[in-house]
């Protein structure tokens, strides 16, 4: 049975355990791994993109007419001789199910590969009944003999070993199978289901599509178990979720030529099946399958209505969510989701399960964006994951204490800067004369040693602004510089390199002293009224500049600033004075370099240096920019290498990393593990966030290499003049 | 896309998929084929639903000569028993090297799931680019009233659900023959 953790206490003692998973931490690392390396090939010739903006639009579109196709549906597979239900919610449907397999007399029933018969328990329900049910995927039949729920939406027992699986067969056939023999282990569930597909006298199936126009399914499946089933017993019954219907073939198609490619990288799976209508069964009465569709609700068509959250059905099932999740590849599917798997599942799981499974595994998510990126349908996962998160607290009528201070201390900009100004005092005699913080005070806890933590500056940043101000004559651009909590108070020198970097350049710099945090900590801590009270203060503290660019160096303000201002305040009709003027003018640091200034080699001195580079995930994915930050490592002479996964998080996430130490370290570990493996002198980045997570890895484990924000590299390499 | 090319990019995507490819000239070929493959696996049985009835006594003749046996319709009672399955395809999707198969019929079904090796005929001719290409002419077909039942077989089935390793041949044929039929001019 599936047991989600109900609190964040419960379920971190989960974590914990999945964290010991020798087997599964290093087979879903490298399956993390080689999934987004083998991309390339699979999408070779296909306008993803393309594909995936037409997909979701389409989707939007025929969303709202879900019961509109549904009659229509309906009345074609009428014609053709199928039943055609609509359940309300998991129970009815199950409670149909049953009564059709009690008018027909049934007593074995298989069936194949269903996540919306998981979303129902339905196995539960017809074994209650006295049915016996048999799986007939090969991953569904392995975790259906293990009494568990899937830890996958493509690949249900991605989770175990061949070792585990062929002790299991080895119990269910009493005869010793020799499990290093994988092709062996696949023939046993080959021979121990084939009388099962012949003695069956009812066969459940879901669909990957329902098209409306003609009242076909379509079904995408590789193992051939689906056609047998839906072949060999005389009743066949479709489980449908309503989100799956489609208007026509065109939509059906358009959606294959990404769902393989993203679930399994295949350009196709071996069987993609169009079932209309009740065809030959020579077991049925009159040769004629008995043939039943049911269409399940579940609050599918609330969903469907609300503006925030129908763009999550038009999620397909590939899985890749949890594919390119660095969580999930630490702790695997049974501890990152209820029934759904990946950031799908933190959102539907409220949805479709419950708060109370939700509330825990919700929280779990770093905002890398990977999901986002590499989702067919576009659906803004880590941003729903949020607002999931808000709905669940909502439902509760419960606001965490973190959230009250947060929402207390961020709203007050003197206050804040107040307090920071206080921990440098408080952190003093812990850091001594030391720039980091090797030993944290013990009430941190263990698990919080992963990394040395930076202290907090004695000089920010603001404070130097006086004596670093100045005036430029004819200025050819003129730019406002934003630097977010971390550079301000932590990382004042990469303001300072960013000066020293445009000087003689031609560009007026200047720094509006009433900014404050970008507001992206209550964002992920789903405080959405303090990020908007924060982004009112920050658009009105820019406001009177007459910059061309507000250029900032932290990626994750950038992203913040740029993209999630206009979505904090999208369904607002009041919407603040010139959000669109602010949102228009903010620019990373490497875009303004490479793009605006047009940096070219001739300013620079050069150097040798071995040089590794993260890409921060609000960079590559957040803001879209991968080239800029490359180029000019090459630009500035710097000897720039390559490493394994280097847009892949580097475990930060601001607060997530302390609430989630433990597995923010193992994230950490594999980044530090790849960088390593080069040996550079330098690891480069454009993210103070990137900078302490990385930094505080690499002084942890006494490594020689030196991390860097990119701003400061850079002007190292400048020509002194 | 000149059709040459098409075959070729057709051959190429199903033998990346595993599929054993050959061109054939005449449909003896194919009868030809399936029993030396039948004999070299050790089987004993060969279904051949929707074959034409000159083809099908031809067959029912060089199965008796081979000592095999040819199983005649309905499928059903002796569904374990089926080691080869020749069955003429509607047609092939280049793009993927996909086929394309009507399977209404039960026996049609109950042959390409439940043969060991699945010999797959399909004429040069009807091989297209993409779905996109086909769309029309499914299309079609489903908004008629009869029921039907269309499949797109690309390669023998297959899993990944144990460690994500490969293995081909789980319920479905472990081997898929595909024969291009009057693809090269004699």
């Amino acid at each position: 049975m599936i047991k989600t953790a109900q609190d964040i206490k419960a379920y971190k003692k989960q974590l914990k355990e999945a964290l010991g998973d020798k087997f599964l931490r290093t087979a879903l690392d490298k399956f993390n791994t080689v999934y987004r390396e083998n991309r390339p090939n699979v999408y070779a010739g296909i306008d993803f993109e393309g594909i995936r903006d037409d997909i979701a639009a389409g989707k939007d579109e025929a969303l709202p007419h879900l019961m509109h196709m549904f009659d229509e549906f309906k009345a074609h597979a009428e014609k053709a001789g199928v039943q055609v239900h609509v359940a309300h919610d998991a129970q009815e449907a199950n409670t149909i199910i049953a009564k059709i397999a009690a008018d027909n007399a049934v007593q074995h029933i298989i069936k194949a590969k269903s996540m919306t018969a998981e979303e129902t328990f339905l196995n539960n329900h017809l074994e209650k009944e006295g049915y016996k049910v048999t799986e007939t995927d090969l991953g569904e039949w392995i975790i259906q003999l293990r009494g568990e729920g899937p830890s996958h939406m493509v690949m249900p027992a991605i989770h175990l070993s061949r070792y585990q699986v062929g002790d299991l067969f080895a119990s269910v056939t009493k005869e010793k199978q020799n499990s290093e023999d994988i092709d062996q282990l696949v023939k046993v569930a080959r021979r121990e289901l084939r009388p099962a597909y012949l003695e069956a006298d009812m066969g459940i199936s879901g669909a990957n599509f329902a098209i409306a126009d003609s009242g076909t399914l379509g079904l995408v499946t590789n193992e051939g178990n689906m056609r047998l089933t839906t072949t060999m017993p005389r009743v066949h019954v479709a489980l449908v979720g309503l989100d799956k219907l489609l208007p026509n073939l065109k939509s059906a198609l358009r959606i294959l030529k990404l769902l393989p490619r993203n679930a399994t990288g295949q350009a196709i799976t071996s069987y993609v099946t169009w079932i209309k209508g009740a065809n030959e069964c020579r077991s049925a009465p009159d040769d004629k399958k008995i043939m039943h569709i049911v269409f399940l609700d579940n609050g599918r068509l609330a969903l469907a209505k609300d503006p925030v959250f129908a763009e999550a059905l038009r999620c397909i099932r590939c899985g890749a969510c949890a594919n390119v999740c660095p969580i999930y590849s630490k702790v695997g599917g049974h501890k990152y989701g209820h029934v759904y798997i990946g950031a799908i599942g933190l959102i539907l799981t409220l949805f479709y399960h419950g708060k109370e499974n939700d509330r825990a595994i919700v929280q779990n998510c770093i905002n890398c964006q990977a999901c986002k990126a590499i989702c067919p349908v576009a659906i803004d996962l880590p941003h729903l994951v949020k607002k999931t998160y808000q709905a669940v607290l909502n439902a509760e009528g419960k606001t965490p204490v973190k959230n009250l201070i947060l929402g207390k201390v961020m709203r007050n900009r003197k206050f804040f800067h107040f307090l920071l100004r206080q921990a440098y005092l408080a952190q003093k005699p812990l850091a001594g004369k030391e720039p980091l913080i090797r030993h944290l005070p013990l009430f941190f806890g263990k698990k919080h040693g992963f990394r040395s933590l930076p202290v907090i500056s004695r000089h920010p940043f603001r404070d130097q602004w006086q004596q670093l101000a100045k005036k430029v004559e004819a200025p050819q651009h003129r730019i406002s510089f934003f630097a977010g909590c971390a550079i301000d108070f932590i990382y004042p020198e990469q303001g300072k390199a960013l000066l020293e970097l445009l000087e003689g350049s031609g560009v007026q710099v200047e720094f509006p002293m009433d900014q404050t945090c970008c507001g992206l900590p209550a964002m992920m801590a789903a405080e959405e009224e303090t990020a908007k009270e924060v982004a009112r203060q920050n658009i009105k503290a820019f406001a009177a500049g007459k910059q061309d660019y507000i250029v900032t160096l932290c990626a994750s303000c950038a992203s913040h600033l740029k993209h999630n201002y206009l979505k904090l305040f999208d369904l607002d009709s009041d919407k603040p004075a010139g959000l669109k003027a602010f949102t228009d003018k903010i620019i990373d640091f490497s875009s303004f370099m490479a793009d605006v200034l047009k940096v070219d080699s001739s300013k620079f001195a050069g150097s040798d240096k071995k040089t590794a580079y993260h890409a921060p995930c609000h960079l590559c994915r957040g803001m879209e920019v991968v080239d800029a930050p490359r180029n000019l490592l090459k630009v500035a002479g710097l000897n720039y290498v390559p490493t394994r996964d280097e847009d892949v998080c580097c475990g930060f996430g601001g607060s997530y990393s302390v609430d989630f130490p433990e597995i923010s370290a193992e994230i950490l570990k594999k980044k530090l593990d790849n960088v390593e493996a080069v040996d550079p002198e330098i690891l480069v980045t454009d993210c103070p966030g990137c900078v302490l997570q990385l930094r505080g890895g690499m002084d942890k484990r006494g490594s020689k290499i030196e991390v860097k924000h990119i701003a400061e590299v850079l002007a190292e390499a400048k020509k002194k003049a | 896309m000149q059709h040459p090319e098409l075959i070729k990019q057709f051959k190429e995507k199903a033998q990346a998929v595993q599929a054993i490819v050959t061109e054939i000239e005449t449909l003896d070929e194919a009868i030809r084929y399936a029993i030396d493959l039948t004999q070299k696996q050790g089987g004993k049985t060969i279904v051949a639903p929707g074959l034409g009835d000159e083809e099908r006594l031809l067959l029912k003749n060089e199965c008796e000569a081979a000592g095999l046996t040819l199983i005649e319709p309905p499928l059903r009672p002796q569904a374990n028993n089926i080691h080869t399955a020749l069955t003429i395809v509607d047609g092939g999707i280049a793009e993927t090297g996909s086929l394309v198969l009507t399977s209404s019929s039960e026996d049609v079904r109950i042959a390409t799931m439940l043969a060991e090796s699945h010999v797959a005929v399909t004429t040069a001719g009807s091989i297209v680019p993409d779905t996109e290409a086909l769309e029309g002419q499914l299309d079609a077909a489903l908004k008629s009233d009869e029921p039907s039942y269309t499949a797109f077989i690309t390669g023998a089935s297959r899993t990944a659900d144990i460690e994500r390793v490969l293995a081909i041949g789980v319920h479905g044929p472990q081997e898929l023959h595909i024969l291009i039929w009057g693809g090269t001019p004699s």
